[in-house]
């Protein structure tokens, strides 16, 4: 059963040259505990295929299914619970919130959620993204891969299902962004939590389940990697990918 | 927990500063709204007092004639309002064989009822305040009597049937009044006195007035079961504000002042916050797209921010609270310093009203930002450039308008002047916006031509025409009320000094014969005083308008009241001239050609009786009666110290009939002493002191400037506030592309020097716009509130870009600097 289905999903908007389609209807489906890299040219449409799925957006066609439910169905409220129980995120541009300190921002998706005391699970992941000596710095105190990581313990307080991040490393110089990859390859792993990408980084789609490709707002490659990362990954959770078992060729 | 992320949020952005500005402006909102209300309030019931004193009570009722029934003063003290009586009456008075027409006046225990009387022991010297009233047998008597009949404190002075011991002179009398042709000199005598005079007969002409004085809200229903009693012929209710005394106009355009100029005060305040939270709102958009995302719910966030922003208001209005407070104590302080007197205190009504007024500014300018703020979608996290949609703009002008107006009524109490006001102020903005972008636009031409820099700040200019005249809006705003403010200030203290020169005469002198009139004149010229010319008075009444007789007090005719025609019911004094008095100014008809017949009537007087050009008067002087034309109506300012008159006749008339002559002149205070070796030769013209009376004008002036000064500084506050937050705002918007700029190599120098060009000339633009502005708005202030005469402002053509230029520029230049200053790549992350 997947956990996240899409249902010939389209986008399109209004501009003053006419309607644009900048996503072709398409379909896909997301198991528990995949991890799925969403690769392509800049301006294909990747960010808008995470937006549908992770019900920031809706589709001008189609539905998106998130644990058995269709998200067409619920109203922004309701959207925004689901998002604040099953899914977390990370961005590009970490979106920290800049007057809170490091801590108060891993704390808040808990505490908009109703928790009580979230400090300690707080503590604890900052703990883990190796930022314990920082809990009481602002985001602008902090480098930018020092950002990624509170963002990715932000991420991890809810325990999500789902983690949705759109190049996560896309800010970062190499080596930081294979210590984010790393964290967020182990958490999945600790957490079992499903992993959606969106990255430039073929190193880091390499490592995934599978790479879904984007080609102006078409989906023309949903294959399972059969390299290294991918058997690394499958042997840790026992979660075999679903997708279709075509012969990936991986662009350089 | 939601509360925990308002409070956390909160106290950070306070400490990085990022809510000054918006908490700066309600602050000042509150600080301006309850000082300005303490203040005026307080300077109001000062002023009162002190005016209370020029009628010796804070209301009177004069009754020609006749006494009013003693019920009418029992249901004053019922109403805890304390009376007195003051009775006048004209007799001749009789000492060392000589004779004297004088003023009689019997007062009962209390008189005055506000102000004081003062004593001396020699005429015309300082007098110190006296106890009491004069005892039985006993006169206080003024200084020009002792003159006239050769007077010495412990004489006798025969008054009808009834002989008085002099025992002080009466050298001030609060409610001696301006009237000095009715001022024979003063014979003060105590009221149970008056019976034992024997002048009191049916037919006598008597004024019996009561003087009231109690709180407002006494008074007041006092005032509503006494007035429609009265019969409005004979019985007349007087209070200070009724124009009879000299600084009713003066008063009256001060308060005027003092609330318009608070209202903007206010206005701007309100417009400083509005530019804030906007700001503020902007700065939050991603927080809010972030916690959405994250899960949070739109009610969540909704009371997240509210709380924030409530909080926020709640430390602003309080820091308000105690700068109003301390701001208030210490101008009030300073002021009764000056004035060497306490202000009376008041309620609490003013703390209420800053705080609805911070409350009101906090929230409701907000209240279209944080809508904005909440309706930001989730996927700005994706995508950045999406921020609320759907919520029209009208919204935000509708909100703003009636915050604004509900401002106006609560602060000005009054529906007609908020929405006069608020329609002028609508319509000047629309004006402005138009001329601002009709400069904008005219620019373009001229920057092409320009250096690097100034191009650049063209582009600039260009590139945000839209927003930019909304800026410029702002901008005019500010530099246009605080320019109205000020030059409206320097109008109101110029009018009024323009009234009452340091050399404003000081003395009346009156009853000068006609074969004296040229050897006094000569006098004057040869001693150096600045006097008036001598104007003839022939006393007269007016008998009849147009052949319709006039209702007259005295006449003993029993006839149809319906018959008469509004007259004076006394006697006038009539004059002649060939010439137009100084400081009258004709309204209507032209002065007298040589050897015309006609009167030139007061303008008021003319309203009142109502005649007008053409109609024809009849006066009897003596035992003549003759009709003439009204051939002009005048003008008079009864403020200026100098002999005014109701009727003017041309010479041709009156000039042979027997007169006596009025001058007024300046005697210097060192030169006071002189005073009786100058009039010796003159042993019947009779002088009459006013400097008292011109030193509690001045005072009481002083006193408004005072106070008007201090509004105004309150208004610059206000007005600069909102420049700062605009440019805050403005720059704030840009710094993306500052930062843009900058990383493609653009030398910071160049930078804050294009962004500098362009406020100069925004500031310059501004300030021109609010230039014209403030004449269009003064003109219609000057002629239509303050009834002053229109003027032009030549100095703030200049000073108005000016000091647009400089303060816009320099504040941008300050905002630029700070921002290049920091690395590029902590700009950069900062705008991540
Ligand atoms: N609201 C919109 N109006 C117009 N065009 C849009 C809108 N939203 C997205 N697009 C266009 O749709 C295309 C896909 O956008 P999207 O953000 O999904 O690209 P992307 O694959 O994430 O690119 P990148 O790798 O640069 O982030 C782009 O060409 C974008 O300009
Ligand atoms: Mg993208």
């Amino acid at each position: 059963m997947a956990l996240i289905e899409a249902r010939s999903v389209s986008r399109n908007v209004a501009t003053t040259a006419g309607k644009l389609q900048i996503l072709s209807p398409l379909s896909l489906a997301i198991d528990a505990g995949e991890v799925v890299a969403i690769v392509g040219a800049s301006g294909s449409g990747k960010s808008t295929l995470l937006s549908l799925l992770a019900g920031l957006d809706l589709p001008s066609t189609g539905d998106v299914i998130v644990d058995n439910v269709s998200l067409g169905d619920l109203d922004e409220e309701q959207r925004a619970i689901l998002r604040g129980e099953k899914i977390g995120f990370i961005f590009q541009s970490f979106l920290l919130i800049q007057s809170l300190s490091a801590l108060e921002n891993v704390m808040l998706p808990a505490e908009l959620a109703g928790s009580r005391n979230p400090e300690k699970q707080a503590r604890e992941l900052l703990e883990k993204v190796g930022l314990g000596e920082r809990l009481t710095h602002y985001p602008n105190q902090l480098s930018g891969g020092e950002q990624q990581r509170v963002a990715i313990a932000r991420a991890f307080i809810g325990e999500p299902q789902i983690l949705f991040a759109d190049e996560p490393t896309g800010n970062l110089d190499t080596e930081t962004g294979s210590r984010i990859e790393e964290l967020l390859f182990e958490l999945n792993r600790e957490f079992g939590t499903t992993l959606v990408i969106v990255t430039h980084d073929d190193s880091l789609a390499q490592r995934c389940d599978r790479v879904l490709r984007i080609a102006g707002g078409k989906l023309v490659e949903q294959g399972a990697n059969t390299e290294a990362g991918a058997e690394e990954k499958s042997s840790a959770k026992g979660n075999l990918a679903t997708g279709s078992k075509e012969a990936t060729t991986d662009v350089a | 927990m939601w509360h925990k992320i308002s409070w956390r949020l909160l106290k950070h952005e306070l400490r990085r500063g990022e809510l000054t500005i918006m908490a700066a402006a309600v602050a000042l909102a509150v600080c301006a709204v309850l000082s300005l209300s303490v203040f005026s309030e307080r300077l109001q019931l000062g002023l009162m007092e002190r005016s209370a004193e020029f009628l010796a009570a804070d209301r009177v009722l004069r009754s020609r004639g006749a006494e009013i029934p003693t019920e009418w003063l029992e249901r004053a003290e019922q109403e805890q309002v304390a009376w007195a009586r003051r009775t006048t009456f004209n007799s001749m008075a009789f000492a060392n064989d000589e004779l004297a027409l004088v003023d009689v006046k019997a007062v009962s225990d209390g008189y005055p009822l506000r102000g004081h009387l003062e004593v001396a022991s020699e005429p015309f010297t300082e007098g110190v305040i006296a106890e009491g009233l004069p005892g039985p047998g006993e006169a206080w008597v003024q200084g020009s009597l002792f003159q006239q009949l050769n007077l010495a404190l412990g004489d006798r002075l025969e008054v009808g049937e009834s002989e008085f011991l002099v025992t002080k002179v009466l050298s001030s009398e609060p409610d001696s009044g301006f009237n000095v042709f009715a001022d024979s000199p003063t014979v003060l005598i105590h009221y149970s006195e008056l019976a034992g005079t024997g002048l009191i007969q049916p037919g006598s002409r008597v004024n019996y007035n009561y003087l009231f004085a109690g709180s407002a809200s006494d008074l007041a229903s006092f005032e509503n079961w006494l007035v429609p009693q009265l019969d409005d012929v004979s019985q007349r209710w007087q209070n200070i504000q009724d124009g009879d005394s000299p600084l009713s106009a003066a008063l009256e355009r001060a308060e005027r002042f003092m609330l318009l100029a608070s209202l903007l005060g206010v206005v701007l305040a309100a417009t400083a916050v509005a530019v804030a939270a906007q700001r503020y709102a902007q700065r939050n958009f991603d927080a809010v797209a972030v916690m959405k995302t994250l899960g949070g719910r739109k009610g969540q966030v909704a009371r997240i921010f509210t709380l924030h922003l409530l909080l926020l208001t709640s430390v602003s209005i309080l820091i308000g609270l105690l700068l109003g407070i301390a701001l208030q104590a210490s101008v009030v302080g300073w002021v009764s310093g000056a004035l060497g007197y306490d202000l009376p205190n008041t309620g609490v009504g003013p703390y209420w009203l800053a705080i609805a007024t911070g409350l009101l500014c906090a929230l409701m300018f907000s209240l279209y930002p944080l809508l904005r703020l909440l309706n930001v979608p989730p996927l700005r996290v994706l995508r950045r450039d999406l921020d609320a949609s759907g919520l029209s703009r009208w919204l935000h002008w509708g909100i703003s308008g009636t915050t604004i107006f509900a401002l106006m009524v609560l602060y000005s109490g009054s529906y007609l002047l908020s929405l006069a006001l608020f329609a002028g102020g609508l319509l000047a903005m629309f004006l402005l916006l138009g001329i601002s972008r009709l400069f904008i636009r005219a620019s373009r031409t001229a920057g092409m031509q320009a250096g690097s820099s100034w191009r650049l700040a063209m582009a600039g200019l260009q590139r945000r025409a839209r927003e930019n005249s909304m800026q410029m809006l702002s901008f005019s705003v500010a530099v246009m009320l605080f320019l109205l403010v000020l030059a409206l200030r320097n109008e109101l203290l110029e009018d009024w000094r323009g009234q009452l020169p340091d050399d404003a005469p000081n003395f009346f002198v009156v009853n000068v014969a006609s074969q004296q009139a040229e050897p006094m004149q000569a006098m004057f010229a040869r001693e150096g005083l600045s006097a008036t010319e001598l104007y003839p008075i022939i006393p007269g009444r007016l008998t009849a308008i147009n052949g319709t007789p006039v209702r007259d007090a005295v006449s003993k005719e029993e006839r149809d009241d319906s018959e008469f025609r509004e007259g004076f019911g006394r006697e006038l004094q009539l004059t002649w001239q060939a010439d137009l008095p100084a400081e009258n100014v004709l309204r209507e008809g032209q002065w007298f050609a040589p050897g015309e017949s006609g009167v030139s009537v007061e303008s008021q007087v003319a309203d009142r009786i109502g005649v007008g050009l053409g109609d024809e008067l009849t006066f009897r002087i003596a035992a003549d009666e003759f009709t003439v034309p009204v051939t002009s109506i005048r003008d008079v300012d009864w403020n200026t110290m100098q002999p005014n008159f109701y009727m003017v006749f041309s010479p041709n008339l009156i000039e042979n009939m027997p007169a006596t002559y009025i001058a007024s002149f300046y005697l210097p205070d060192d030169r006071r002493p002189e005073l009786y070796s100058l009039f010796r030769e003159f042993p019947q013209a009779s002088l009459i002191d006013v400097e008292d009376i011109l030193a509690q004008v001045r005072d009481v002036i002083s006193h408004v400037s005072l106070a008007i000064t201090f509004v105004m500084v309150l208004v610059i506050g206000a007005g600069g506030l909102v420049l700062v937050a605009q440019v805050q705002a403005t720059l704030e918007e840009r710094q993306q592309e500052l930062v843009i700029l900058r990383t493609l190599g653009a030398r910071s120098s160049l930078l804050t020097r294009a962004v500098t060009y362009e406020f100069v000339m925004l500031g310059a633009l501004a300030g021109l716009i609010a230039t014209i502005a403030m004449e269009l708005s003064i003109y219609v202030l000057q002629t239509q509130v303050f009834n002053m005469a229109p003027s032009l402002h030549w100095r703030f053509w200049v000073l108005g870009p000016l000091l647009g230029a400089t303060i816009v520029a320099a504040l941008g230049w300050s905002v630029c600097w700070r921002l290049l200053r920091q690395q590029t790549g902590n700009l950069i992350r900062q705008l991540a």
